[in-house]
């Protein structure tokens, strides 16, 4: 024995309410769901202040929900966050620009408070060149930069990033829109830099050095993900495949060229060196003459992204029956009904297909109808997110897929025409989609179309018990409708809403509702002034903002009651209204 | 009578239930009537803002066209038909211009909001009315706002503002 201050053994254990701060925060790293930190947080004070100082990942869904800085100082260890900003429906032009969301606060609280960030997450944001320079000055050991959606930004702010980031691991550009300064960014990268894995500048207009690409490509070792833009051409493509034959993602960039054997050849010699490539992107006026170099990987690939694709016809169809193993399709319309056919035969393992419409703003000629719909949820289990545009639907269809896929997770069915009833019956779509509700019940993401009435939204309403995002677009009678989502929906976290006959009741009738969500978009609906006034007296922890018409300007405090609003956007804040509204926002 | 630049419709109070904004927001004065309503159904609530629908007798000439409608279908601008989309813009009187990229407005709203922040009027002419006019690829220069907003898009080589 003789173990100096040693007490009896039983009684050693400390009780849980003294548990030192390590071992409640070594105890909080097991938990990287953010819902379970958040319950963990919950539970006492003492586990309150564990959770918070040792929380690695921030993600913030609304960048007007909270302050930068209150952020930054609540979680002073965060490694990586993410940060979204503009309402959705921005994506589709319904925000004008000088919105706002700019990145700019978020990034200088986090160079004040966060020196050891690893990541940065912007969606939807505005980030400038003086942001880019500032991440690229403030975290000595920053590794990944990921923008999705974002503008205000150029090349010279991406060279600020190369040259500055010494431990770069990741820059994924996804559909930015990103000025060409011509300013060689990707020769910043210093001759000694080997750590990239992923190089994503898809979304790049201007050409890059591909010399200089090409050295960057032969050292950095570990890449796993490259995916180019358009200015470099195929057989170009074919050499840097022959530097980096360990990728697992590649986006090829332009496509098109004419048809020349030897170049084919190449490419399908370094295709054929590609062992590890599982995913496969590109904006490809493909020739379907090249199609066949693909074939090697085809077995492999567990994601197919060829939504920029217009290629069509037998060659496409059947590259893809050869991806057996796919897991994720992103395809145009052009694939059309019976592709959709050889899909749902040769790709028994599909979990998300998207179909995006070739042609959105012809009148025309249906593509797509709901029977490639039907097939492919007949037929592939494991379906269970889809987004869909086509040109008719039938309830008969939709209660068939509803039946076949209760394990959908994600629905969203977009018919180009809106209020296009069912074609056979000219019924509204109440049924078919009421039938998707009832039977998929861990379903978390709806967007409706076609000619819907507000039972639909009773329907919803009652049997949403997981969703957590809907989307709405001229659809719905009345009030009812909008009051059958708000006061049903336990889970919902955003509802978007265009163009329906929904009005102030719902909205006052539903307010605290409001408060359990994350906000609400409705533009081009039935609502007033007084409503929204109203609205925002009653609930301070909601910004309540509308938009007029750019450019014309009123003073809303001068405005009556009864004045129509043309947009309304509402989210939880526990920051107050912010003040970098443009002329055409005012917050009531 | 006065005329100014307005994007609202013309003032026709009977056919929707909707007021029109232009009442709404208190501004009474006689507009050119640059857009034409869309005034179909009344069962279409409209899009508010979105002035570009085609008039009635200009639908049987669009053929092919759908009916145009702010941001529908829901696709991002990646999506969309291409076009080298950045174009130069000139003021009367104004020296030096500006470009805009007409791809990234989604209506003639925003890009006229976009325009009063590149040219505000304290650089000239303190509000007097003016007009958007563009040039087409067989060179007529013609009044922004008679065609929907995607054509516009796909057919303007530059902009010129004339003070009307």
């Amino acid at each position: 024995m003789g173990r100096g201050g040693a007490r009896d053994g039983a009684a050693a254990a400390p009780p849980w309410h003294s548990l030192p701060d390590e071992v409640l925060e070594h105890a909080f790293s097991f938990l990287p769901a953010a819902a379970d930190r958040g319950a963990a947080a919950a539970v006492c004070h003492g586990w309150l202040g564990a959770e918070r100082r040792s929380r690695r990942r921030l993600a913030v869904a609304n960048c007007y929900a909270a302050a930068p800085r209150d952020a930054v100082d609540r979680f002073p260890s965060v490694r990586a966050a993410e940060v979204k900003g503009k309402p959705h429906f921005a994506d589709f032009g319904l925000v004008p620009p000088a919105w706002g969301a700019e990145a700019a606060p978020w990034v200088a609280a986090a160079a004040d408070g966060w020196p050891l960030l690893e990541e940065l997450s912007f969606k939807r944001m505005v980030v400038t060149d003086e942001c880019l320079e500032m991440i690229a000055s403030s975290f000595r050991n920053f590794q990944v930069l990921r923008l999705v959606s974002c503008e205000g930004f150029s090349t010279a702010g991406l060279a600020a990033i190369t040259e500055g980031c010494r431990n770069l691991r990741e820059l994924d550009l996804q559909e930015n829109y990103i000025e060409d300064c011509s300013s060689h960014w990707l020769s910043y990268f210093p001759e000694s830099f080997t750590s990239l894995e992923t190089l994503n500048f898809s979304c790049l207009e201007g050409e890059v050095n591909f010399a200089v690409l090409e050295r960057l490509v032969s050292r950095c070792r570990n890449l796993k993900t490259l995916k180019l833009n358009n200015a470099i051409p195929l057989d170009k493509v074919a050499s840097l495949l022959r530097k980096a034959p360990q990728l697992v993602e590649l986006g090829t960039g332009k496509f098109s060229a004419e048809y020349h054997s030897d170049l084919f050849a190449k490419l399908e010699a370094a295709f054929a060196g590609c062992k590890s490539l599982r995913r496969l992107s590109g904006a490809w006026d493909a020739v379907p003459d090249y199609l066949p170099a693909f074939y090697c990987v085809c077995e492999g690939l567990t994601s197919l992204n060829l939504s920029y694709a217009t290629v069509r016809g037998p060659e496409l169809i059947k590259f893809i029956s050869r991806c057996k193993n796919l897991q994720q399709l992103w395809v145009m319309d052009l694939i059309e009904d019976h592709g959709l056919a050889v899909v749902a035969g040769s790709c028994s393992k599909l979990q998300e297909l998207r179909v995006f419409p070739s042609d959105p703003f012809g009148a025309g000629q249906v593509l797509l109808t709901e029977r490639g719909l039907v097939d492919v949820s007949a037929s592939c289990p494991m379906l269970e997110s889809v987004l869909y545009f086509c040109g008719q639907m039938t309830n008969e269809a939709l209660i068939t897929i509803a039946k076949n896929r209760p394990n959908f997770t994600c629905f969203r069915l977009c018919i180009l025409e809106p209020r296009t009833p069912d074609y056979v019956t000219r019924e509204s779509l109440d049924a078919g989609f009421s039938a998707i509700v009832e039977s998929c019940k861990g379903l978390r993401r709806l967007s409706v179309s076609g000619l819907l009435t507000d039972l639909v939204f009773k329907s919803i309403g009652a049997n949403g018990n997981c969703l957590e995002m809907l989307s709405i677009a001229f659809a719905g009678n009345s009030d009812l409708g909008l009051h059958y989502i708000l006061s049903g929906c336990k889970t919902l976290k955003k509802l978007e809403i265009r163009d329906c006959p929904f009005g102030n009741k719902p909205l006052l009738a539903n307010a605290a509702k409001l408060e359990t969500m994350r906000s609400l978009w409705m533009s081009s609906c039935s609502l007033t002034l007084g409503a929204c006034r109203q609205l925002a007296e009653k609930m301070p922890r909601l910004t309540v903002e509308i938009m007029n018409d750019p450019g014309r300007t009123c003073p809303v405090e001068s405005l009556p009651d009864d004045s129509p609003v043309e947009t309304l956007y509402v989210y939880r804040t526990i920051a107050g209204p912010r003040s970098d509204t443009p002329d055409y926002v005012q917050i009531v | 009578m006065e005329l100014e630049l307005g994007l609202a419709p013309p003032n026709d109070a009977g056919s929707c239930g909707k007021r029109r904004s232009a009442e709404a927001f208190g501004v009474k004065k006689p507009t050119l009537p640059l857009f034409l309503r869309d005034d179909d159904d009344d069962g279409d609530h409209g899009n508010g803002e979105d002035d570009t629908g085609d008039a009635r007798d200009c639908e049987i000439s669009m053929g092919n066209k759908r009916k145009r409608l702010v941001g529908w279908p829901p696709v991002k601008s990646a999506h969309r038909p291409r076009s080298n989309s950045h174009v130069k813009v000139k003021m009367e009187g104004v020296p030096i211009g500006r470009k805009v990229d007409l791809s990234r407005h989604a209506s003639y709203h925003q890009l006229h909001h976009t325009l009063r922040l590149m040219f505000p009027s304290s650089t000239s002419h303190h509000g007097d009315p003016y007009a958007v006019t563009y040039e087409e690829g067989d060179g007529d220069w013609m009044l922004v706002g008679d065609v929907p907003w995607e054509d516009t898009v796909m057919s303007a080589k530059r902009l010129k503002i004339l003070l009307v």
